[in-house]
């Protein structure tokens, strides 16, 4: 039986697995609550208490808890501890679905990010309009500034995150 | 790189947009449909040399809208949402 399994480098252990080159560095950003929200994006800020303006391109999120913003009516919310809101249909108008184990969460920082975003992206981010969700070395991401314009945070589906991961290696 | 106008990301790379038909290429929906009718409907398209009206999806935040663009020149004059174009002229 072939053995395929060293074509490809094994996923790293997350949890201690970090770049650090000196411009700059990544880590992972585990346990956050994920939450994919669609609908009245206006009656879901009031509900769950985060702020109504989405992050993307130029806004930068900050805090515990904000909304990235990914298309006309749907933000990706995260909060470092769990939302209290149930999932499923709210009257109000907004559907939630929990997205925890489905996005992989990067954060990269440093002085050198803008040169690595220029690698991985056609335009800047602050130029890439209302929404966060993007293409980022080939693959759709969400992606946004966090506390700082020298720091992005980059949610990946799970399944992409050790081609992401690779990447950076070669990239960073 | 060319970039199209996502009416609501604004200008994005066109690796993010996807095609998706002919702008007016309305589905026959009456009591009788012949079969010329369909015939049309499902393989006839009029692939205009120049300007053209066509379907496309961006693919990061899910919009469908109608582009006006130029087969020729890959000029593009414009892109407007789906259920604010006049999508059967």
């Amino acid at each position: 039986m072939r053995d395929h399994a060293a074509k490809w480098p094994p996923a790293p252990d997350w949890s201690t697995a970090k770049l650090d080159r000196g411009s700059i560095s990544v880590r992972t950003i585990e346990g956050l609550s994920q939450l994919l929200v669609s609908g009245d994006l206006d009656a879901w800020a009031t509900a769950s208490g985060t702020a109504s303006a989405s992050v993307a391109g130029a806004v930068i999120a900050s805090g515990n808890k904000y909304s990235a913003r990914i298309a006309r009516d749907r933000v990706l919310a995260v909060s470092a501890t769990p939302f209290a809101l149930a999932t499923g249909w709210h009257d109000a108008g907004f559907a939630i679905s929990r997205i925890d184990a489905g996005m992989h969460v990067f954060q990269v920082e440093g002085p050198g990010l803008n040169e690595l975003l220029a690698r991985a992206m056609t335009q800047p981010l602050v130029s890439s309009g209302p929404s966060a969700s993007l293409l980022f070395a080939g693959i759709n991401v969400v992606l946004y500034h966090f506390t700082s314009m020298q720091s992005v945070r980059i949610h990946v589906d799970r399944a992409l995150a050790p081609y992401l991961w690779e990447w950076l290696e070669q990239s960073v | 790189m060319q970039l199209f106008p996502c009416p609501f990301c604004g200008l994005r790379e066109e690796s993010e947009f996807h095609y998706g038909a002919e702008a007016g290429n309305v589905r026959p929906d009456a009591g009788f449909v012949s079969a010329d009718q369909w015939s049309d409907y499902l393989h006839m398209r009029d692939n205009p040399k120049g300007a053209t009206r066509e379907i496309w999806v961006h693919l990061t935040c899910g919009e469908f809208f109608m582009m006006e663009r130029d087969t020729v020149t890959h000029r593009v004059m414009g892109s407007t949402l789906l259920e604010d174009a006049t999508h059967s002229a």
